[in-house]
This record gives C-alpha cells, sequence and structure tokens, in this order.
C-alpha cells in the first residue's frame, strides 16, 4: 500500500524519465534502509544538488561491527542518487542439525547509470540469490573440519592418483563459484523485469563476503575495494614489513603520523583495462559492430584524407603499435577509443562490467552495447585465519585492515593511497568513539565533493581541481571486528559440539556412542573427502571403547587407509606408515584418557549443580535422534 | 498537499542545546530526553500556515560538535531562515554565538533570517545566561530573540512560525530573489504568480510542481 503510494510518488515528481516509458517501477526509489531516509520529504532534502549533503547512518547500530557509511548526491547530472548499498546478514543451518551453522555477513554497493532501476534492484534482490546460491551448496560448505581446508591434502604426494574426470573442489570455489552464479543470476533477473517494468538502466556491483573466517570481494564495473592497513611502531613494524609481499607499496610520507598502505581487493572494468576483452568479442562476432565499428585503435583519429596513407593503429587484441595503410574500412569508429576516466566502449558507456543495459544503445549509431558486457565479477579472497597480527590499542585493526569500499565517485579523485591514509588519520582523531568508522566515510565524502565555488563548481578543498560531481557512496568496514566475532562463534561452537559429544559418550549408551561416532566420522570424512573411496576407512574417536575397536580393527587391516578422528580434528595417514599410526594412537589414547577423565569430573559437577536439566535432556534427545540418522547415512556412504 | 513555498531552515549552535529536540517537538510535537549524538545533518518538515497561504518548512538540522564544523558549513548555502541555539543553563554555549554568528554570515546568502533561541526555559533554576542577555545580543546583531523550551514545547512553535513571517515579509517586500534556489526559497503551485519573472519551467521546476506532501 506504502509501496504503492510511494511509487506513483516518483513517478509524479520524475518527468524526465517517464516520458517514453509508461511502465511501472519494479521497486520504489529510496535509499538505502539503514539511511531511514523513509518519507518523500527526507528523500527530496537528501537529493538537494546545490548542498550536497553527506548522509550518514541515523542509527549507528544498524550496520554490523561499527562499520561505516556515507553518501552524497551528484550535481545534479541525474534527479536521484543512483548508487545504492546494501547488507545482509545471515545464517547457513544444515536442516538435520548435524553441522553448526554457518553465519554470514554480505555488503554491495551498486553504482547506477542511465536509471536508478538497476542498482535498485541489485540492492533489494542480491543478497537473496545470493543466498539461494549458498543454500544450494551448503551440503558442502557446513561441515568445517580442518580437512575441509583440503590444501593439506591437495598437496599430499602420497595420495593415490587422481582420476581423469574427477576434480576436487574446494571450499573457495565454492563460495567463489557462489559469488559469480549470483552475479549472472542478477543480470537475468533485470533481463527478465525489461518487459514488465520501465527501463533500469544499468550498474556496477561490488561485493563483499564474509564468511567462515573468510573475506571475499567480487567486482564486476569501476567501483573499487581497497583494504587499507597500517603498521604502528617500530617493534611491530619489522616483522609487518616481512609478511608484506610489496614493501614498495608503502608511502614514506615523513608529514603522516600514520603509516598507512593500501592493497587494492577489486580490479576496475573499463574499456581501457578490458581492450583485450572487447577486442576480442568484437574479432570473434565482427556482426556485432554492424557497420559503424572497428576493431583498431589508432594513434590519431584518421581523416578521409589519410586514404592509402600508412597509420600507426592497434590492431584488435594487439598491445604494441605498428603501421597500417588505411583504407576505407577503417574510418569507422574504433571499438575501444579515449584513454583512462574517459575510454569509451562504442563511444558510448564507460564500464564494461556489471547489471543490466539489456537494452542499451550506441549513441548515434543504436548498436546493441549489451553483448560486449558481462555481469562476470572478479573475485578475490583474503583468508583472516592466516593474518598474523595481535591488535592492541596502538593498533586496533592490526594487520587485518581496514575495508573501503566506495563507487567512482570516490576513487575519481582520490588514490587508493590517499584514502587509506585518511582513514587512519580519522581513526586515530576519534580513538574511542562508537561513530569513527562512520566519521572515516564522512570524511572521505566531503574530500571527494569538495567545496561549491562561486561560480556553481565543486573544486577540491586543498588543490583547487575539480572535485567529483558523481554520486558518491562508501562503506568502511573493521576487518577485526569481523574476525573478532567469527572467533567468538567458532569457539561456542566448538564448546557445544564438545558438549553434545561429551554427553553422548557418558552413560549406558557409551557402545552404541561409539559406533556412532565412527559412523559419524565415516560420514563426515566421506562429505569432505569428496570423492570415491573404495578403500575402508577407520577412525579413532574419543573414548576407550573406541580405542579398543579401532586398534582390533587396525590389527587386521594393516594395509588400509586410515582416518583418525580427534576431537574436531581428521588426519589423513598414509597406508603402510605404521609407525607414525603407532604414535599418533599412542598420543591419541592419552589425550583421550585425560579428555575422558577431564569429562567425567566436568560430568559430575555438572549433576551436582543441577545445570538445567531440562535443557540437557533435551540437547541429548536430539544428539541422539541426530545419530540414528547419521547412522544410517554413515553406512549408506560406506557401502 | 500542495505549497505556495518552500523555506529551508538549518538549526546550528553547541552540541547539546537542543537542536534536534527543537527539531523533532515542531515536527513530531514530542520530546525525547536522551538523543544521540548527530553526526551528518538531519532533515525534519512540516506545513505551516501564513497569510493564508501554505508553506512548507523544510528543516535541516546539523551536527554541533566543533569536529563537525566545516561538513556544517556547507549546509548553510541554500538557506532562507536559521535557528541560532544555545542553553541557558551552560554559559559557554553563549559565549560561543559569536562564532557560531560569523559563521553563518560568511557562508550562508546575506538575506538569511537568523533567528536567536535560547532553549530549555524549563530548567530556570540551573539558567546560568539571563534573558535580558539574549536580548541584548539579539538586539546588537539585528536578530529576532525568543527563549524555547524543547521539553514543554513553550514557544517552539513560535519560533519557527515568526521565523517563516519573516522570510515571507521579506519575500512580499521583493528582498529575496525567490526564482534563485540557492536562496533557500522554492515556489509550489500555490503560489500566485504576482511577480512576472516566474519560472515557467525551469531545471528546478520539477520538483517544485510535484507539490507532494
Amino acid at each position: 500500500m506504502l509501496n504503492n503510494f510511494k511509487n506513483r510518488f516518483i513517478s509524479a515528481i520524475e518527468p524526465d524519465l517517464s516520458s517514453a516509458n509508461l511502465l511501472p517501477d519494479k521497486f520504489p526509489y529510496g535509499r538505502p534502509p539503514f539511511l531511514q531516509l523513509l518519507t518523500a520529504d527526507e528523500l527530496r532534502a537528501s537529493a538537494n544538488h546545490n548542498v550536497r549533503p553527506i548522509i550518514v547512518p541515523r542509527d549507528l547500530n544498524l550496520l554490523p561491527w561499527g562499520t561505516g557509511y556515507a553518501e552524497c548526491i551528484n550535481s545534479g547530472k541525474s534527479k536521484w542518487n543512483e548508487d545504492q548499498a546494501a547488507f545482509c546478514r545471515q545464517v547457513l543451518t544444515d536442516p538435520e542439525k548435524k553441522y553448526p551453522d554457518l553465519p554470514y555477513t554480505y555488503f554491495g554497493i551498486f553504482d547506477g547509470h542511465a536509471g536508478y532501476g538497476a542498482a535498485l534492484a541489485a540492492s533489494y534482490q542480491f543478497h537473496d540469490i545470493l543466498h539461494e546460491m549458498l543454500v544450494d551448496c551448503s551440503e558442502l560448505l557446513l561441515p568445517r573440519d580442518e580437512v575441509n581446508d583440503n590444501s593439506k591434502s591437495h598437496q599430499n604426494p602420497t595420495f593415490p592418483h587422481p582420476t581423469y574426470f574427477q576434480r576436487r573442489v574446494s571450499r573457495d570455489e565454492l563460495i567463489i563459484g557462489a559469488l559469480e552464479s549470483a552475479f549472472f543470476h542478477m543480470d537475468w533477473l533485470i533481463a527478465q523485469d525489461r518487459n514488465y517494468y520501465r527501463d533500469a538502466g544499468g550498474c556496477t556491483a561490488c561485493v563483499t563476503l564474509f564468511i567462515d573466517g573468510k573475506m571475499y570481494v567480487a567486482n564486476a564495473g569501476d567501483s573499487r575495494a581497497v583494504l587499507c592497513q597500517r603498521r604502528a611502531g617500530a617493534g611491530l613494524a619489522v616483522s609487518v614489513m616481512q609478511s608484506t609481499a610489496d614493501p614498495n607499496k608503502i608511502p614514506t610520507n615523513p608529514m603522516d603520523d600514520v603509516n598507512s598502505y593500501p592493497t587494492a581487493y577489486s580490479a576496475d572494468h573499463t574499456p581501457e583495462t578490458e581492450r583485450e576483452r572487447l577486442m576480442n568479442v568484437a574479432r570473434l562476432k565482427p556482426q556485432l559492430m554492424g557497420q559503424h565499428y572497428v576493431a583498431m585503435e589508432y594513434a590519431k583519429r584518421p581523416h578521409i584524407t589519410d586514404m592509402g596513407k600508412r597509420i600507426l593503429c592497434r590492431q584488435g587484441t594487439m598491445k604494441g603499435w605498428s603501421y597500417k595503410t588505411l583504407t576505407r574500412n577503417d574510418l569507422r569508429i574504433p571499438v575501444v577509443n579515449g584513454e583512462g576516466k574517459r575510454s569509451r566502449l562504442l563511444g558510448t558507456l564507460g564500464v564494461t562490467r556489471g547489471f543490466g543495459d539489456h537494452d542499451l544503445l550506441a549513441i548515434n549509431t543504436g548498436v546493441q552495447i549489451k553483448p560486449f558486457l558481462t555481469p562476470h565479477p572478479d573475485v578475490r579472497q583474503r583468508d583472516l585465519s592466516q593474518v598474523v597480527s595481535i591488535p592492541d590499542e596502538h593498533n586496533e585493526d592490526g594487520d587485518y585492515g581496514i575495508l573501503v569500499m566506495a563507487t567512482d565517485g570516490l576513487w575519481d579523485v582520490s588514490e587508493n593511497d590517499a584514502v587509506s591514509r585518511i582513514v587512519f588519520q580519522m581513526l586515530s582523531r576519534y580513538p574511542k568513539e562508537k561513530h569513527r568508522y562512520t566519521m572515516a566515510a564522512q570524511e572521505l565524502v566531503a574530500r571527494a565533493r569538495g567545496k561549491i565555488n562561486d561560480s556553481g563548481h565543486w573544486r577540491l578543498a586543498d588543490s583547487k581541481a575539480a572535485a567529483t560531481v558523481d554520486d558518491i557512496s562508501v562503506i568502511v568496514i573493521p576487518v577485526y571486528q569481523y574476525y573478532k566475532e567469527h572467533i567468538e562463534w567458532t569457539h561456542n561452537d566448538t564448546r557445544e559440539l564438545e558438549r553434545r559429544r561429551r554427553k553422548a559418550a557418558e552413560g549406558n549408551m557409551a557402545q552404541e556412542a561409539v559406533n556412532d561416532f565412527n559412523d559419524i566420522a565415516a560420514g563426515e570424512a566421506h562429505v569432505v573427502e569428496e570423492r570415491p573411496n573404495s578403500q575402508q576407512q577407520q577412525v579413532i574417536a574419543k573414548g576407550e571403547q573406541v580405542i579398543a575397536v579401532t586398534k582390533q580393527e587396525q590389527e587386521r587391516q594393516k594395509e588400509d587407509q586410515h582416518v583418525l578422528s580427534e576431537s574436531e580434528e581428521t588426519l589423513v595417514e598414509k597406508p603402510n606408515d605404521n609407525t607414525s599410526l603407532q604414535a599418533r594412537l599412542k598420543t591419541v589414547t592419552e589425550t583421550l584418557q585425560q579428555v575422558q577423565l577431564e569429562a567425567r569430573a566436568k560430568a559430575t559437577f555438572e549433576e551436582k549443580t543441577v545445570l538445567s536439566a531440562e535443557a540437557t535432556s533435551t540437547v541429548t534427545t536430539t544428539t541422539s535422534a541426530n545419530k540414528q540418522r547419521n547412522n544410517r547415512k554413515g553406512k549408506g556412504n560406506k557401502q | 498537499m500542495s505549497y505556495a513555498y518552500l523555506f529551508k531552515y538549518i538549526i546550528i549552535g553547541d552540541t547539546g542545546v537542543g537542536k534536534s529536540c527543537l527539531l523533532l517537538q515542531f515536527t513530531d510535537k514530542r520530546f525525547q530526553p536522551v538523543h544521540d549524538l548527530t553526526i551528518g545533518v538531519e532533515f525534519g518538515a512540516r506545513m505551516i500556515t501564513i497569510d493564508g497561504k501554505q508553506i512548507k518548512l523544510q528543516i535541516w538540522d546539523t551536527a554541533g560538535q566543533e569536529a563537525f564544523r566545516s561538513i556544517t558549513r556547507s549546509y548553510y548555502r541554500g538557506a532562507a531562515g536559521a535557528l541560532l541555539v544555545y542553553d541557558i543553563t551552560r554559559r559557554e554555549t553563549f559565549n560561543h554565538l559569536t562564532t557560531w554568528l560569523e559563521d553563518a554570515r560568511q557562508h550562508s546568502n546575506s538575506n538569511m533570517v537568523i533567528m536567536l533561541i535560547g532553549n530549555k526555559s524549563d530548567l530556570d533554576s540551573r539558567r546560568e545566561v539571563k534573558k535580558e542577555e539574549g536580548e541584548a545580543f539579539a538586539r546588537e546583531h539585528g536578530l529576532v530573540f525568543m527563549e524555547t523550551s524543547a521539553r514543554t514545547a513553550a514557544n517552539v512553535e513560535e519560533a519557527f512560525i515568526n521565523t517563516a513571517k519573516e522570510i515571507y515579509e521579506k519575500i512580499q517586500e521583493g528582498v529575496f530573489d525567490i526564482n534563485n534556489e540557492a536562496n533557500g526559497i522554492k515556489i509550489g503551485q500555490q503560489a500566485t504568480p504576482t511577480n512576472p519573472a516566474l519560472p515557467g519551467a525551469g531545471g528546478a521546476g520539477g520538483a517544485v510542481n510535484s507539490g507532494c506532501c
């Protein structure tokens, strides 16, 4: 009802877009929900092109980890701010509750062009699509043991020769795949809507996914995500120096009180950077260029009077330049022309990846542009568990860094270096405040927007150079805050699992539990390995009975491959390596005896304290019910 | 809900003097004793009637902290009226008025109507600034003065409406160039075209003519 009203309202005040196209908007125009610009009045005040107010969230608790956000509208090139931002926190759960939940957090930033529809649709829909894609592979994502990382087993030279037609797929690849397919799906969805809703235009997409202690940045277009890190204190500096791959990147400006350096986590997709791909499209499908374009680039635009003369050019995907005799066909417009920010595809578009633009035609020639575009993102990841750094009061973000995601409104006028410097300057100015990351975002936007001078031009405050006239949106994410939350969560999770197993191990069902454990572990191992395993797997789990069973089994089948399950950790052992296995077994036995003693002591303690008897019994019931299921599943897998 | 004119206001003054509370009292008629620090800029709007004409007030509530001053300055632009607020129970907020006034005069258009507001008049027992001092300051700098209480709503309506009345009078006198949106005034559909230089369909016309809310 309200949406309906808003829709009509927007149509009424948006005469420039509705002239030829009477189809409705799919989503009512608005700003990101966490800004709480709810009324039409607030929306309109925030879209003041003369003042370009910098909008920050009213309620700082809406974004997780104190994440900062700020935005500002363009200076009049479009009526509304065509940037959009979104975030979402979700949890992947196993319907059988066999594995612990896997929470994740997503941030997205979308820079619209030729209308606000595509960016708006992405901000409304992308997280749902991404969630769907992640749920699709959740059965492979949810079991989380050390072996899952499978880098260890991957490089294990004694591993059996891989079958030729089966590949192992890592968890990283699954998540990257989910992101990639979500990008394609989002683009497809906008294509589906174009017959029913008003032309959405197009948008770029820069998305960060925090999941399982890792950070994935997927980008299509010319928005950018940059990780800003700093070194504080001379003692720390040495160790960071060594861990940094490229020490040349670190600027040494004595004027700075903070020594910071940026690392780009995305690459811009412009006609210039994507020249090779575009030329390949043009070369392989020349019909896409119509009679208007040529897959060629000239050092100097040729004139008809140059016919028959030699001109310097590069054809197709060439990187260097060579001479060519000019023919009539060469007088057509190059597929890619211009340099840097002014580079254009088919003389029209400055960005070559993203969503939408399904109906976009080249200026003057009317040639379809979409075939040259792709929603395919570049995905880069950072494993936060590999970061060796202990944040302290002088460097509260440690080596985890601050991730700045922003649309090209910021990057057009700010170098990565400068952004990184400003972020840390602001953070040191506001060391304790809850809104420090918001302040950093606000400052970045304020600097990129600049000030308006008397003749109505926006200028940078420090250099009098032109400031950006585009929409600006900036997200500033304290990565360490995510990682802290992740560790906490994993810790609780491990404790919960341990508790469950201990509960199951004690009492009269000991032997039954042991069998269950064998089956669970075998089942887990199987899912993890993801390969047909004809070899019999053995499992050593907690408890004396387990050890006994394992010993018997082991004597019988010494040549087989063994999988040890020690608490959460599963180790793949070489076949025939009995000495190491024996040694391993011994340590395991010792550890397990200890653990069990502790467990018994704890159990007695728990009994004494009558610790939430009801809850405990529920857990036990659930656990045993799960085990029944797992039992069946595990056996099935074994055969 | 069309309007004859839209006036843009800005509320300025030290942090904690009650700027956001004044706005909330005027637009929502409620008082919120604990208010988060304003970091960016907040917007409010309300329709009032002057001389039988519907006038919409678009109010920009700014952050008072010194650290935000540079960003706040950019919001003076295009404001027709300003409420300069101090806290009668905190002398220093009164002492800072000169700085605020300089800032406002420097960054706004010269016709901007400034109203001086001594807020928290309900806390008379803790008063540090006498009413006469406020009156004297206002007289000296050519401002309109009023003491208000965002808690009890005393004089809050009057503060906003009196400012609007003064702006309206200036328009009648032809002091304001109402065709220039940078003066903080927009003409809505209701406006009678007494001024022959009214914009037929200007760049800003689209927004003005919609006349929503």
